[in-house]
């Protein structure tokens, strides 16, 4: 299976690139120094530390998958390492899915090692990490792995420099939908109207996988919710991998 | 069947900033099985445009294109084809041995294949003693072997191979020819570019030429050669001056060296009559030569001609 191929190969450039455990130690310290915070808010220790780490997979996973994904196809024509690799007799889009697999599975790996660690520490501070807890990790999974397709479409068409950018927005509005709807009276009717609810249902709402404040509350999490946003997810991510196979299919390297 | 066959291959490369350029122009050549096959040009002739559409990495604007009967443009035409790239860039995190792998991978081997492939291709290319670096920081000829085993990884029937020699030392340049001989010798049918004229005339069986996009000519060095004779050369002892301006007048070119008079005739039968003429006159004929004509002054003579005709 030549994707699985790519993918290992991809996955083991990340793990021989030592920035990237730089970063997870970053996240690790922040997933322990939770509880610093913890203390400012006597009594509050538990619902602090889970919300703190959730929020650190969060950032630290997304900072991964935008440097390491808007890199991923640009480095590879860049470096012309892909010169000998699409000559073999394989298929464009299986270099692709086998770069975006790569990726998915490194973040897989930190998220884990992430939920893993809180959980244990959870655990230490006499808390509960339940289903809750590690559901919210898994949407942050699913997250994670839409804006690595949106960083994969960006590495085919744009320098890295400038797919952060545009991804790092991506990211941030994303989390903000809600800004579209939020105009005022006089604005009802017209076009810019029109156009902003367009917009607020074209954008990926990464809102929609943060069930943060209810795994660090220990409000029940109903599984249908789960369900939606990780289809929602799986469905936003095929469309935006289809265009980067799209954009990559037919470029000249 | 033709290893390789290309019909008006053409590539504009399109650029908004710069312009549209047109990098080949109508390429139509054909490549026999087994053959050895020279493909010359000089830089930016076109040389590695037709080698990326030909390995998939480019996409022809107009014409087509095909490897062993299959349209480049399906991947599957590819599965015969070993490739060695102007530069080759691997990764540079994965070692000699793990690239090898890597490839076998991709090429669908079986473990059992694979490392068969390392057994034969470490010892081909030497590379054993560096089997387990990390190729970061190989030296140019270190990588140039590497993307050789690479290329013949799973032993392909057909190699194409873009200016393998540039940029090597003489050493370097002798073990490539020497490889390209023995796969020749395996069989396998060889194209590959250069700029280098020395190595082609020495080891290729045809050749083409490309000057800006177009092929010039195609042929066996010795027909391309023999095709424009560059003169005969005529050179007498004692001619008086009498004599000498009527063959001087002939002549293409007149030079005394030495106290001989050296005539150069385009036409072999204008030479013949020089000669005679010298002998009636009581001069002494000292060598009656054809011209031949070097690859490189033909190149260089090519490509002056589409180089004066452009710019017309
Ligand atoms: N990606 C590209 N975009 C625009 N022009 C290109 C591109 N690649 C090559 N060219 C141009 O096409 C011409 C042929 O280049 P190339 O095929 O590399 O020649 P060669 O290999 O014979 O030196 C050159 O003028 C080169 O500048
Ligand atoms: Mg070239």
């Amino acid at each position: 299976m030549r994707i699985w191929i790519v993918a290992l190969n991809t996955f083991r450039e990340s793990v021989r690139d030592k920035v990237l455990y730089v970063l997870l130690l970053f996240a690790l310290t922040a997933v322990l120094g939770s509880k610093a915070i913890g203390w400012i808010s006597i009594g509050q220790d538990i619902k602090i530390v889970k919300d703190f780490t959730l929020a650190s997979m969060s950032v630290f996973g997304a900072l991964i998958a935008i440097f390491v994904g808007t890199s991923l196809l640009y480095k590879e024509i860049d470096k012309r390492t892909l010169y000998t690799i699409l000559s073999q007799p394989m298929r464009r889009w299986e270099f692709v899915l086998g770069k975006y697999l790569g990726l998915g599975l490194l973040l897989g790996l930190v998220v884990l090692v992430m939920a893993l660690v809180s959980g244990l520490y959870l655990l230490v501070l006499g808390g509960k990490p339940d289903a809750a807890y590690f559901l919210a990790a898994l949407l942050i999974y699913w997250k994670l792995l839409l804006v690595t397709s949106f960083a994969v479409l960006l590495s085919s068409m744009a320098s890295p420099i400038l797919g952060a950018i545009v991804v790092f927005a991506l990211y941030v509005f994303g989390h903000a939908t809600g800004v579209f709807l939020d105009l005022p009276a006089q604005f009802d009717g017209t076009f810019s109207k029109t156009l902003l609810e367009g917009l607020y249902y074209a954008f990926p709402n990464l809102g929609n996988f943060d069930i943060r404040a209810e795994a660090a509350n220990g409000v029940p999490i109903n599984p249908s919710y789960v369900l939606f946003a990780l289809a929602y997810g799986t469905l936003y991510s095929a469309a935006v991998l289809i265009a980067a196979v799209w954009a990559f299919e037919n470029k000249d390297v | 069947m033709h290893a390789i066959a290309t019909r008006g291959l053409t590539k504009v490369y399109k650029n908004l900033t710069k312009g549209n350029k047109r990098s080949l122009d109508e390429l139509s050549i054909h490549i026999r099985e087994g053959e050895v096959f020279g493909f010359l040009g000089h830089n930016g002739a076109g040389k590695t445009t037709t080698i990326k559409i030909l390995c998939g990495l480019v996409r022809q604007s107009a014409g087509e294109a095909s490897l062993f009967g299959i349209d480049v443009r399906d991947p599957a035409s590819r599965a015969k084809l070993g490739y060695l790239p102007e530069q080759p860039y691997f990764y540079e995190y994965l070692t000699p041995r793990e690239t090898i792998e890597f490839y076998g991978r991709l090429r669908g081997r079986t473990p059992q294949q694979r490392a068969e492939d390392w057994e034969r291709l470490s010892l081909l290319l030497d590379l054993r003693d560096i089997a387990e670096q990390r190729i970061k920081g190989f030296s140019k000829g270190m990588r140039q072997r590497i993307g050789f085993a690479v290329a013949l990884v799973g032993d392909p029937p057909l190699l194409i191979l873009d200016e393998p020699m540039s940029g090597l030392d003489p050493v370097g340049r002798r073990s490539i020819r020497q490889l390209i001989l023995r796969c020749r010798d395996e069989g396998k049918t060889l194209f590959f570019s250069s700029h280098v004229l020395g190595d082609v005339e020495q080891i290729c069986d045809r050749v083409s030429i490309l000057s800006r996009g177009k092929l010039v000519r195609e042929g066996r060095i010795g027909q391309l050669l023999g095709e424009e004779p560059h003169g005969v050369e005529v050179v007498a002892t004692g001619l008086n001056e009498v004599s000498r301006a009527p063959i001087a007048a002939a002549a293409r070119e007149h030079r005394t060296h030495e106290g001989q008079d050296v005539f150069v005739f385009d036409e072999a039968a204008a030479a013949q009559e020089a000669a005679r003429a010298i002998l009636d006159s009581g001069a002494a004929l000292e060598s009656v030569t054809p011209l031949k004509q070097s690859l490189e002054e033909f190149f260089m003579k090519e490509h002056g001609a589409t180089a004066a005709g452009a710019g017309a």
